[in-house]
């Protein structure tokens, strides 16, 4: 049960027309690809992903789960919305109620025995086979994948305390102050009858909140240690310094490699992409490209989806540019993030200034010197804006006052 | 266009070719970056609205069955959509091996019948071109035709290598064909046959029963000038690129041809499309740049690596550039690994061809293409010089002690 739900809101407009999931990742993936991956490569074959929040881009994504070899005879991804009509309550209202709700895909599942819980929010190449043996050997009713963070980072997560024997005696849920750094990559492996139990016996809507403190007190709690590459990518600085992963090679994230597949078709044009074409005058260095791109500029330090347009004397660094957006000559481009179709004008500046000055309207989520230009948005030519800014999706020549965009400002449609 | 049935012959080996075609037929050579020949026809089918496509194998038939697959990538999978590959069979009493273009489809007749097509439209897996087949279909109906040939224009210098037609001036898009000549020493027409034909299905059938009471069976030579004395032939004109690769030399100038600011091959309107899941194309990772390389006027694709210099090259998937290397005026064929300071000048390499450390192939400017055949492993140091042609799968073995001279061919 691949929970794809989740809204992922302080990745702010990134997730503004898509659930954090279907976000674009590492030029030419989205983020759920790494589950969908870790899945197939694992030898599952009987899937469900649960969608709710604006399915669209990942339905069209997912298929019929082909790119990941996942359909046929014996193997299949079905996928589960909230479902209308129903005696309760339609809407998921959380992880285990998401689950609950599509009991009857659980238990019409045949011989199953154990039901692996994911969620597509993150980054990272797992065989779940070992965990499920680990599970079974352990007599586990419920064994969470859990994974060392750094101590700064454990307000993020579910932090579990371990006895010698792996089985969780503590649990605390984004704890302020943690008695540990080991934390729950929401992976979680039920015995099937017990999850079925535990979901009609409460009305609980979360996992991490409600169903494993119960289950820890019933002592029936595992952890399986996963050691390897693992990245929430959650907000914004995160999801700009796992891309930029893809370029250091001492990093670990290795998607090829991984066996990562993605659906190249869907969304993309009728046609394949093109090959990368670099041009006599670019210069290019130290970015991953993918096909369709076409370069006359300067590109360095970057990761550039299917498709970006780059024209002459335009320079981009340190900046994700996802597909199709063009920028045009003479602009130069520095640590953004640059949604689908966004066109930038001639002789523009974007993203060049003091990283101090968070944004104004959301200093949480953007405040380390990133600039975020939402989907299909047009800057005009000679827009000079400095960092920590947001432009929301398709923002036009229209909705600028001023071409010189402050530092921390935000741009919306009236 | 339900009622038209294409017919690929794609089964040719091209002699000429020589390494490139030792494991695979012409139309599965790669090409561009990312292509096999035969995507440029496939995809022209189709843009033209044509899902039933028969094709004609026989060389080697493995790979273009494999590139093939169920034809989904161009969307011929349907009810009424199919690719089918038609390789030689066993018959009660004759021979198994297609003996020619015209007996292939002879062999193939209960194919056509089956699916009871108004029109056949035959084509080769040979070129790089884009056609709307709609148009001569159009024409061929217009003009009540048995047979319409396209031809495009060529200059009378290398025009002895193919059929050449004279086409009375009736309108701009073509007409009358009045006379026809396969590969003549002495061109005397500038017309040369694309070898794509429109037929009316009983016309081909009763040419076909015909021909194969005679002991030649091709197209060009026997059935065009055999339905020209009595039939309705017409030629139809076409206009626009038209890559003809049946030399390394030629096959190597129409991939430079897709190169510069203003490239000659311009496919940018083309819509081509390949099979993704060939070479797992699809599961590549975006091309890396590294931080010491440098690019100029080349093509590459996903899961390229690239550490040195690239100038006016093409690379497939999954080429590896150490530093150092130095890589000009090349085609550098999937998985192609080139080491550190190796130079490669004016080469084509094909699938997984390993270069060495301080490799030296080829030389700069004028000089004859190196060709490198599949899988070869070029061991460190070792220089080769221009016009060499290596075998496919020589390993460090066949290289000992080796000092080669241009024109040589490593065995």
């Amino acid at each position: 049960m691949l929970l794809a739900g989740g809204v992922g809101s302080r990745l702010n407009i990134l997730v503004r027309l898509r659930a954090k999931p279907a976000v674009p990742f590492g030029g030419q993936y989205r983020i759920i690809d790494f589950t969908l991956s870790n899945i197939a490569n694992s030898g599952l074959t009987r899937v469900a992903v649960l969608t709710q929040y604006k399915p669209l881009s990942m339905m069209d994504h997912i298929g019929d789960g082909s790119s990941w070899d996942m359909s046929g005879r014996t193997r299949s991804i079905k996928i589960l919305p909230p479902k209308t009509g129903e005696k309760d309550w339609d809407w998921y209202r959380g992880t285990a109620d998401a689950v609950r709700q599509n009991l009857d895909f659980i238990t019409s599942a045949g011989n199953c025995t154990d039901v692996l819980v994911l969620s597509g929010d993150h980054v990272y190449a797992m065989n779940y086979r070992p965990l499920v043996e680990f599970h079974r050997s352990h007599g586990a009713k419920v064994t969470i994948g859990m994974i060392q963070v750094p101590r700064r980072e454990t307000h993020n997560f579910g932090i579990g305390i371990v006895d010698n024997a792996h089985r969780i005696i503590d649990w605390e849920e984004k704890p302020k102050k943690a008695r540990s750094n080991f934390a729950s990559m929401g992976i979680y492996v039920f015995d099937r009858d017990y999850l079925v139990t535990m979901l009609r016996r409460t009305k609980e809507e979360d996992f991490g909140h409600h169903i494993i403190p119960k289950a820890m007190e019933e002592k029936n709690v595992y952890a399986y240690s996963f050691k390897g590459y693992w990245k929430d990518a959650g907000t914004i600085q995160a999801y700009w310094d796992a891309n930029m992963d893809l370029l250091d090679p001492k990093s670990d994230l290795n998607p090829e490699a991984w066996g990562t597949k993605t659906n190249v078709v869907a969304e993309g044009p009728p046609s394949d992409r093109q090959p990368i074409r670099i041009h006599d005058e670019a210069e290019v260095s130290d970015s991953a490209v993918s096909p369709g791109c076409v370069i006359k500029g300067r590109v360095c330090h970057s990761v550039l989806s299917p498709g970006v347009i780059v024209e002459k004397g335009a320079f981009i660094s340190d900046s994700i540019i996802m597909h199709d957006a063009v920028i045009k000559s003479g602009t130069s481009v520095s640590r953004c993030i640059i949604d689908k179709r966004v066109a930038i004008g001639r002789n523009c500046s974007i993203g060049t200034g003091n990283p101090e000055n968070a944004n104004t309207e959301f200093p949480e989520q953007l405040n380390s010197g990133i600039t975020l230009i939402g989907k299909g948005a047009k800057i005009p030519d000679s827009t000079k804006m400095g960092t920590n800014c947001i432009v929301y999706p398709m923002v036009e020549k229209a909705d600028f006052h001023d071409l010189s965009v402050k530092d921390g400002s935000t741009l919306e449609k009236p | 266009m339900k009622d038209v049935l294409a017919l690929i012959l794609a089964g040719g080996r091209v002699d000429e070719l020589g390494v490139f075609t030792l494991f695979r037929p012409k139309s599965i050579l790669p090409f561009g970056g990312l292509y096999r020949i035969i995507d440029f026809p496939m995809s022209s089918l189709m843009h033209s609205g044509i899902g039933r496509v028969g094709i004609f194998s026989q060389y080697r038939p493995f790979h273009l069955m494999e590139h093939i697959a169920n034809g989904a990538p161009w969307d011929m999978v349907g009810r009424k959509r199919f690719v089918t590959v038609l390789p030689p069979f066993k018959r009660e009493g004759a021979s198994d091996w297609y003996r020619g273009t015209a007996d292939a489809v002879y062999q193939n007749l209960d194919f056509i019948r089956l699916n009871k097509p108004d029109l056949i439209l035959i084509l080769s897996g040979d070129h790089v071109y884009k056609m709307d087949y709609r148009n001569i279909v159009e024409f061929h109906r217009e003009k009540n035709a048995d047979l319409t040939v396209a031809f495009t224009k060529v200059p009378r210098e290398g025009a002895h290598r193919f059929g050449l037609g004279m086409i009375r001036d009736d309108e701009p898009r073509g007409g009358r064909l009045l006379q026809y000549v396969e590969k003549p020493d002495r061109p005397a027409f500038d017309w040369a046959s694309l070898t794509i034909y429109v037929f009316r299905p009983e016309v081909l059938m009763e040419a076909l029963e015909e021909n194969a009471r005679t002991d030649s069976h091709e197209f060009g030579r026997d059935i065009i000038p055999a339905l020209l004395e009595h039939r309705n032939v017409y030629g139809f004109k076409h206009s626009g690129y038209w890559g003809y690769t049946r030399t390394p030399q030629e096959y190597w100038q129409t991939n430079m041809d897709l190169l510069g600011s203003r490239p000659k091959l311009n496919i940018d309107g083309w819509a081509v499309v390949t099979n993704l899941a060939h070479r797992d194309i699809q599961d590549r990772q975006p091309a890396f740049i590294g931080r010491s390389a440098v690019i100029r006027n080349s093509l590459l694709y996903s899961g390229c690596r690239i550490e040195g210099r690239v100038t006016n090259s093409i690379l497939f998937p999954g080429v590896e550039i150490d530093d150092g290397a130095v890589v000009e005026d090349s085609i550098l064929f999937f998985d192609v690994k080139i080491g550190k300071n190796a130079r490669i000048m004016k080469a084509i390499a094909d699938n997984e061809v390993h270069a060495g450390k301080n490799v030296a192939l080829g030389d700069a400017g004028d000089g004859k293409l190196c060709i490198i055949g599949r899988g070869s492993r070029i061991p460190e140091n070792i220089t080769v010089p221009q016009g060499v042609t290596v075998f496919p799968n020589l390993g460090p073995a066949h290289f000992a002690g080796g000092r080669y001279r241009p024109g040589d061919t490593i065995k």
